[in-house]
């Protein structure tokens, strides 16, 4: 009976310290935590400003012309975006009319200091930093005289400023060209 | 005045660098007592959000996400300190999926990369990987770099992605064959020296004692 007993507390002392053992090696508890990470997209936005020497916004709905006017025009483009871009810049002329050409009856004074002619585009040969504003692409639009003759009386002849802008970053342009840059939009 | 100037000048600047370098750092901190984790810095966006550097992302981009995962629960517990991923939120899967995203750890260079895919997926971080046994004040630091491909189309400006990280930690008592925590900094007391020190003064002392004692003696002896 005594045997008994010593091997009772044998087996227990073993089985206690096997206890401290192990509860030395379980883990306390657990926690888990969740971090929601977002990663956001920046993007490429301008505003073009189209002003009279006035300092006046261009009127929208036009101005009234005879031939051989010369009327204030100026368009600038401004930076809308936290990222620098390269920017160019087409004029499309319209006429309501299917009978008669709106060809050759505008003439712009174009900056050809900062924007240069390449495959019917005029590209800013610099980068519009955020906050910048381009130099006026052109100033005054001359209504030529030769061309806008009496048939004309009565029509609305348009002038429409189209911009496209690419970003700079990461996009190396050749020789300084800017219409080398990559990603240029379709047309 | 110029000089006093240019010193006030440099410590602003480099006080300014110090915290801008703060500031773009993510910080994932256990704190034991609360039983929680805290991330930092978060933003408007989201309040745990460990990337303040993958904002406004352009094509052509590889941006770098230092990330310090920290213990800062007491002397009394080590913690091992797991994280996967969940993937990212519905809706963001588009988005995030034209990226490439890598987790290495920074210290430790034990592995080339724990995840290396794109950013949507959850890939080698599906299952809990462990960063590391921390005992209170480790801490293991995670790069997270970012890449944004040159073709990522127009449709993606302006857009965003939330993706989900999960962090686990369990804690275990410190043993004694733990190692210890280094002493306190800046406790330059040199306890050995100021015990010598003291043990030869005590021997002065005894020397000075015994000698006074032998003179009186002498002294008496001589009467």
């Amino acid at each position: 009976m005594g045997k008994i007993k010593i091997k009772i507390a044998v087996v227990a002392l073993v089985a206690a310290m096997m206890a401290l053992i192990s509860t030395s090696t379980l883990a306390y508890y657990s926690t888990v935590g969740k971090a929601t990470n977002v990663v956001t997209s920046g993007s490429i936005q301008f505003i073009i400003h189209e002003m009279t020497d006035q300092g006046t916004e261009f009127p929208r709905e036009g101005v009234y012309i005879v031939p051989g006017d010369v009327v204030s025009k100026k368009v600038s483009i401004e930076s809308d975006c936290d990222h620098p871009f390269y920017l160019r810049v087409k004029m499309i002329y319209g006429v309501n009319s299917q009978e008669l050409s709106s060809e050759d009856c505008f003439k712009l004074n174009i900056d050809e200091e900062h924007w240069v002619l390449h495959d019917g585009w005029y590209y800013y040969t610099g980068i519009v930093n955020p906050g910048e504003t381009t130099p006026d692409v052109f100033s005054h639009v001359e209504i030529v005289g030769s061309k806008v003759d009496s048939s004309y009386i009565g029509k609305t002849l348009t002038l429409t400023v189209k911009a496209q802008a690419v970003q700079s970053e990461n996009n190396p342009i050749i020789d300084g060209n800017t219409y080398t840059a990559f990603g240029w939009p379709a047309e | 005045m110029k000089k006093l100037f240019a010193i006030l000048a440099a410590c602003i600047l480099a006080l300014s660098s110090v915290l801008t370098a703060y500031a773009a750092d993510g910080k994932v901190t256990y704190s034991g007592n609360a039983g929680q984790f805290v991330f930092e810095p978060g933003t408007d966006h989201s309040l745990t959000d460990l990337f303040p550097n993958f904002k406004g992302v352009m094509p052509g981009d590889t941006l770098t996400q230092k990330i310090t995962v920290k213990n800062d629960a007491d002397h009394q517990v080590k913690v091992k300190i797991y994280m996967r991923s969940l993937g990212a939120h519905e809706g963001s899967e588009e988005f995030l999926s034209q990226m490439g995203l890598r987790v290495t750890k920074s210290e430790e260079n034990t592995m080339e990369y724990m995840f290396l895919a794109a950013a949507h997926e959850t890939a080698q971080l599906t299952d809990w990987v462990c960063l590391g046994t921390l005992y209170s004040g480790g801490e293991v630091n995670l790069d997270v770099t970012l890449f944004v491909p040159a073709e990522m189309g127009n449709e993606f400006q302006s857009r965003i992605g939330y993706l989900d990280w999960e962090f686990m930690v369990e804690e275990f008592p410190v043993e004694d064959d733990d190692p210890k925590p280094p002493d306190k900094t800046g406790d330059n007391s040199h306890m050995e020296w100021i015990f010598a020190i003291m043990i030869l003064a005590l021997c002065m002392l005894i020397i000075l004692f015994a000698w006074r004692k032998k003179e009186k003696q002498n002294k008496e002896n001589a009467a």
